[in-house]
């Protein structure tokens, strides 16, 4: 019995099995009424002026969040990827052994999640903009780091010795060789990351560093479900209007796709894409300008309630594998719910456009939802703990994971919407579904599962997010521990969590290696 | 057995298809010839129910063909095989698994799911490999592993799977080698005895003889409806006179 590529595709929604099956021993039923009151809410929002400007002003505070931590991330970024690269060590220097001992520093800040930079940063620093705005470019600019320095060290390296062998200058060839073709890479990552800035910066707001969040937070908490929902149309409409805007520019330039299914002509029109750069710079200083940030005040800790003394008996008395196990739980049912979910609902919709467009609408609230919002709403219904948690991860990753596969499904495909072999099967008499299953997933599974693999580490240092639904692991003991300033404990557990994040980033770089190699060599065969 | 009448496809601009009527009955073996354009692929793909025309009546056994997406279509469409140039298999599955993918149009999903897990109806499978002269151990192999040949064959084997009562080819012999293009366009043939029909499109006037009707299609309409033996130059000249695509 061996499990052909389609196959692996849907495997990981088994877990749906087990979680309908515990799904009714956690709710309690009391709040369907509450439910029904959320859902009418969506289409009779407030469009009471007051609110709508109070959101137009979270709204402008959150988008400005995002794109100055996001900028600083990126300059952070490239400043640090190039540091870490061994290449450019080895070119410079002669020697690679200090980029690799930056690689390793810079794993930790990457480990830790942006919400727990924000609230460390919080309990240091006290409430302003700078905050939030480091709390997203910390962990993003390690990010940033990380990819950059990839690249640069899977780059081809003959034209740089090429350039040396030519009497370049070690500093001109490097950036005659690798400029270029870093370029639109660079670029392209670059746009989704603003993308998930955005995400982060409401769910930063949820928590109460400013922006749009945190009014989504107070209203669901009232139970203002239509002020709440007058946040949420407006949020989608800037998130759906940024995703057109980065995916529209990613076309104009030709830049790589994430699963890199199209192999097409890649960096075009470098004149355009410099002079786009060089507007953001007025348009950064102009919200920072409006946000009143000064990067200053992230050099003055404010004054810190008196430290209480180490505990060690506490610490030991932590019931560690219990907070670890349910972690995982945690993290691997939202991943399998996620990333089986995305190619099963397609495939449920794929014979009716309205399903399709209702799978897309869906997918676009999960990605816009903070999870953390999601858990409090599934409260009404479900009793707390690491499968609430889970459901709320599993919908927010769901979404992303969706369209990227929807993404991923449209590319290589004809003004029908099929590929050929997809056509095939229609051709013969097969029904829509099947040749979905058959004709288009065999191809998407490799890459899919490679980049669901990815996202299952992002889900395990997310996880900490859903930590105030309680019971939920580790996440939540650090917001519990964050929140009674009991520093040592939040020491020992940030140190936890970070092991269990690199261990699992190890664990899915080999998991996403080898299902890439396997893909790379199905392609390299005779066609 | 597929009659079609009075079918008009629009384009941007000129008709792909202009008011073309065709009768095929069983047993018949048809070739389609014309230059690039001329809408030979766009008649197929009327033919196999892919494409709706704007205009005109399908006919499949004498019955009206039925609406897009319907289980009825869909089992109208499964009695009728192509064979593409380019093949189209699923590279990522293994060659029983491409050939039993012919059966998904009578495969519910159980069946279909456990096609990806098990091997199913590997004595089916077996023979027709056997009649196809490829070997059976194959048929655990990836697709993307074989040759051009044997990639080819098992196409063939899928279309067979089918069991289709009308084949339809476009352009099979296209981009193959002389010699690989007269092992498939015998194979063909054999396999298309009565009662099933053959529609072929291709380039090539000296294979002409193997067919018993030419159709010659020129801008979207029929020049002619012959015998091959009354294929002469003249009709050929006109068929290609004004395109860049010579036979």
């Amino acid at each position: 019995m061996k499990l052909a590529p389609p196959l692996w595709v849907l495997a990981p929604a088994l877990v749906m099995a087990p979680v309908l099956l515990l799904l009714p021993g956690i709710s309690h039923g009391g709040g369907w009424e509450l439910i029904g009151q959320f859902a009418w809410a969506a289409v009779t929002p407030s469009l009471d002026p007051v609110v709508l400007q109070s959101v137009l002003q979270g709204l402008g505070i959150t988008v400005g969040i995002a794109l100055l931590g996001w900028a600083t991330s990126l300059l952070l970024g490239l400043a640090l990827g190039v540091l870490s690269s061994r290449t450019v060590w080895h070119t410079l220097a002669g020697s690679s052994w200090p980029a690799e001992l930056l690689r390793r520093l810079l794993a930790v800040p990457r480990a830790i999640h942006e919400l727990l930079w924000g609230l460390l940063l919080l309990a240091l620093l006290g409430l302003q903009p700078a905050v939030a705005i480091a709390a997203i470019a910390i962990p993003y600019g390690a990010l940033v780091a990380r990819m950059i320095s990839d690249l640069l060290d899977a780059l081809p390296t003959r034209q740089l010795e090429a350039l040396r062998g030519a009497g370049a200058g070690p500093i001109g060839a490097l950036v005659t060789a690798i400029g270029p073709p870093l370029m639109p890479q660079v670029i392209s990552y670059g746009g989704y990351r603003l993308e998930c800035a955005l995400r982060s910066a409401t769910l930063l707001g949820v928590f109460g560093l400013g922006g749009l969040g945190a009014e989504l937070r107070l209203t669901l908490q009232s139970l203002n479900f239509q002020e709440l929902w007058s946040g949420l149309w407006i949020l989608l409409a800037a998130m759906l209007a940024l995703e057109a805007l980065l995916a529209r520019l990613r076309s104009r330039w030709a830049m790589p796709g994430r699963l890199g299914l199209s192999q097409r002509s890649v960096g075009r029109r470098g004149r355009e894409m410099l002079l786009a750069t060089g507007l953001l710079l007025p348009l950064l200083v102009w919200i920072s300008a409006g946000l009143e940030v000064n990067p200053a005040t992230l050099l003055h800790p404010q004054p810190l309630p008196p430290a209480p003394p180490l505990d060690l008996a506490t610490l030991a008395a932590f019931p560690w594998p219990w907070l670890i196990v349910n972690t995982l739980v945690l993290t691997l049912t939202a991943a399998g719910l996620a990333v089986g979910g995305a190619p099963l609902l397609l495939l449920v919709a794929q014979p009716w456009w309205w399903a399709r467009a209702l799978v897309r609408l869906l997918w676009a609230f999960g990605r816009l939802w903070p999870p953390p919002l999601t858990a409090l709403l599934l409260l009404f219904v479900l009793q707390p703990g690491v499968l609430t948690g889970a459901l709320a991860l599993a919908f927010h990753n769901l979404g992303i994971l969706g369209r990227l596969l929807l993404e991923a499904a449209e590319a290589g495909t004809d003004s029908t919407g099929c590929t050929p072999a997809q056509q095939a099967l229609e051709a013969s008499g097969c029904g829509e579904r099947l040749a979905l299953l058959y004709g288009r997933f065999s191809g998407l599974a490799s890459p899919y599962l490679a980049y669901g693999a990815y996202r299952t580490d992002v889900i395990l240092r997310e996880s900490v997010v859903v930590g105030l639904v309680g019971a939920t692991g580790l996440g939540s003991a650090l917001l519990e521990a964050l929140s009674s300033f009991a520093w040592d404990q939040v020491g020992a557990l940030v140190l936890a969590y970070s092991l269990l994040t690199l261990l699992g980033e190890d664990l899915s770089d080999r998991t996403r290696r080898r299902l890439l190699v396997n893909a790379a060599s199905a392609d390299a065969l005779p066609a | 057995m597929l009659s079609l009448q009075d079918i008009t496809v629009r384009g941007r601009g000129q008709p792909r298809l202009d008011r073309v009527s065709l009768e095929l009955t069983a047993g018949e073996r048809v070739a389609l010839i014309g230059a690039s354009g001329a809408g030979k692929s766009t008649l197929l793909a009327v033919a196999n129910g892919q494409l709706t025309p704007d205009h005109g009546c399908v006919r499949w056994q004498g019955e009206v063909q039925a609406r897009r997406g319907s289980r009825r279509r869909r089992r109208q469409q499964s009695r009728i095989g192509m064979l593409w140039q380019e093949l189209r298999l699923i590279e990522e599955l293994s060659v029983q698994q491409n050939i039993n993918a012919a059966q998904l149009a009578h495969w519910g999903w159980p069946r279909a799911l456990l096609n990806l897990l098990l091997p199913l109806d590997t004595a089916v499978c077996s023979a027709l490999m056997e009649r196809l002269d490829l070997d059976p151990a194959l048929l655990t192999q990836p697709v993307s592993s074989l040759s051009g040949g044997q990639r080819q064959r098992v196409a063939l084997a899928r279309l067979l799977r089918q069991d289709p009562l009308l084949l339809l080819a476009d352009e099979p012999l296209a981009s193959l080698d002389p010699r690989l293009a007269q092992e498939l366009l015998g194979l063909l043939l054999e396999q298309a005895e009565a009662p099933r029909s053959l529609l072929m499109s291709l380039h090539r006037p000296d294979l002409l003889p193997h067919f018993q009707r030419v159709v010659g299609l020129r801008a979207g309409r029929v020049l002619f409806d012959l015998p091959p033996s009354e294929v002469v130059g003249e009709q050929l000249k006109a068929l290609y006179a004004g395109s860049d695509s010579r036979p």
